[in-house]
């Protein structure tokens, strides 16, 4: 009785103590020493590929390329949404690996933040339900929540939810994948997003001669490099060699624009109690027009090519 | 014996229960953060959690910022804790604008950033005074210049 009692004694610390070390999320965190090793950025606006550790990359795959942000960029240019431009979700059945399935699950993400800007609502829910099935196959469907979202997109209400709530499943799914270690999946629904990103902006340059479409396109280099940075981390995948080769026409055209900076001090300005800085550094973008028309068509070019059009 | 593994299945069920509350209230703060933000559209929430220290433990998160997008930065304290957190942030090595104003003494819950240049930057998080402290730091769109 008492070699019983022993025992569950025992068995009582092990699970005390292994419920304490899993509820200990930010344990884990301690052990990269960050502020070591985020001194990379300028290295990130250079034609050379950056050297980034695992651990930043991990950090960095949601920021590189958001939808919300390309489609308010566009849809500040008073451009008029356009179908056309997007993805047909019926192509979603031409992707089988879980590597294309990512690559697809950024590419309609980005769609799906291009459909929410314009509050496109008739087609969120395909969208959406492609987005579920190509998640459910890489073992994500569980943070996207479909069922609030087609909730809101099917009775056309609360907007900004459908953007917070696609942003939030994204970015669930993004931590997700880096705590089960299949990071190399984020950075291919990263790619994805730049891809369709890049795509939209390219349609739209066709389209219009607004400046800022034209700068979106150039600064795409900078973009471009630290998403190539990430890629490079896992380059000894033969899906991910094969990607980054695909690449590389692109990153030579790339080269080739020149991007300089002003720096200036941010100004502060408080105003009704919001505090907004203002930054003042200059960006300048060079490019001549036949480079400019070269990008665009190698944008599409890409993005047909890795949709299998 | 059955005494024994009654105490043991509770124990483990308010582990669990806790674990569960613990989770819940770092997702209360991000909804309470994305309050606080107003309009702007949600993009990313960074979990912030520091022990004491001296210096103040920081915690590091690098974004890319597009020009032409104001954003908003929104932070928001766990009650749980007594550190009030700080967000700085930085290009490659200067600091371009902060929640908190070293002369001023003053705090602010969200400020906004208009930027001029598509790049790098990085978020420091820390706790005023080096206390330990939770957090949850918000970066939202306001919209497009």
């Amino acid at each position: 009785m008492i070699k019983h009692r022993v025992i569950l004694y025992q068995a009582l610390i092990i699970v005390l103590l292994s419920q304490v070390l899993s509820s200990c999320s930010f344990c884990s965190r301690q052990d990269v020493d960050l502020s070591q090793e985020l001194i990379v950025p300028d290295s990130v606006i250079q034609n050379s590929t950056p050297q980034v550790s695992k651990a930043i990359t991990d950090q960095m795959m949601q920021n590189i390329s958001s939808p919300v942000e390309t489609a308010a960029l566009i849809k500040g240019l008073k451009i008029p949404f356009n179908k056309n431009f997007l993805a047909s979700t019926k192509q979603a059945d031409w992707f089988n690996t879980n590597f294309e399935k990512a690559f697809a699950l950024g590419l309609y993400g980005c769609d799906l933040g291009y459909l929410n800007m314009y509050e496109k609502t008739s087609f969120v829910v395909d969208y959406i339900s492609v987005i579920k099935r190509l998640a459910d196959d890489i073992q994500v469907g569980q943070f996207f929540d479909f069922s609030t979202l087609k909730r809101l997109a099917t009775n056309n209400e609360n907007l900004d939810s459908l953007i917070l709530i696609s942003q939030q499943s994204f970015n669930r799914i993004d931590t997700y994948l880096s705590e089960t270690n299949r990071s190399m999946l984020s950075a291919v629904i990263v790619t994805g997003v730049w891809v369709e990103g890049a795509y939209l902006s390219s349609r739209v340059a066709q389209i219009s001669n607004h400046p800022k479409i034209r700068e979106t396109i150039g600064e795409q280099k900078v973009i471009l490099n630290f998403l190539l940075a990430l890629l490079k981390v896992y380059d000894n995948d033969p899906s991910m060699a094969k990607l980054i080769t695909d690449f590389e026409p692109i990153k030579k055209l790339y080269d080739q624009v020149h991007i300089t900076y002003e720096l200036g001090e941010p100004e502060m300005i408080e105003e009704n109690g919001v505090v907004t800085f203002k930054q003042t550094d200059k960006q300048v973008i060079e490019m001549d027009d036949e480079l400019y028309n070269k990008l665009i068509t190698n944008i599409q070019e890409l993005r047909s090519n890795l949709l299998k059009l | 014996m059955k005494k024994i593994l009654l105490a043991l299945s509770l124990v483990m069920i308010g582990i669990a229960y806790h674990n569960n509350v613990k989770a819940q209230s770092e997702e209360e703060l991000v909804q309470i953060c994305t309050m606080v933000a107003g309009d702007a559209e949600y993009l990313k929430d960074f979990r912030i959690k520091l022990d004491a220290g001296d210096p103040p433990p920081v915690q590091r998160f690098p974004v890319v910022l597009k020009k032409d997008v104001k954003y908003r930065f929104s932070v928001c304290n766990s009650k749980d804790y007594e550190g009030k957190v700080i967000l700085q942030l930085f290009d490659n090595n200067r600091q371009l604008a902060t929640t908190y104003i070293v002369a001023t003494g003053k705090d602010y819950p969200y400020i906004d950033w208009v930027c001029t240049k598509t790049g790098a930057y990085h978020l420091v998080y820390s706790f005023r005074d080096g206390k330990a402290g939770l957090a949850v730091g918000l970066l939202s769109m306001v919209g497009t210049m």
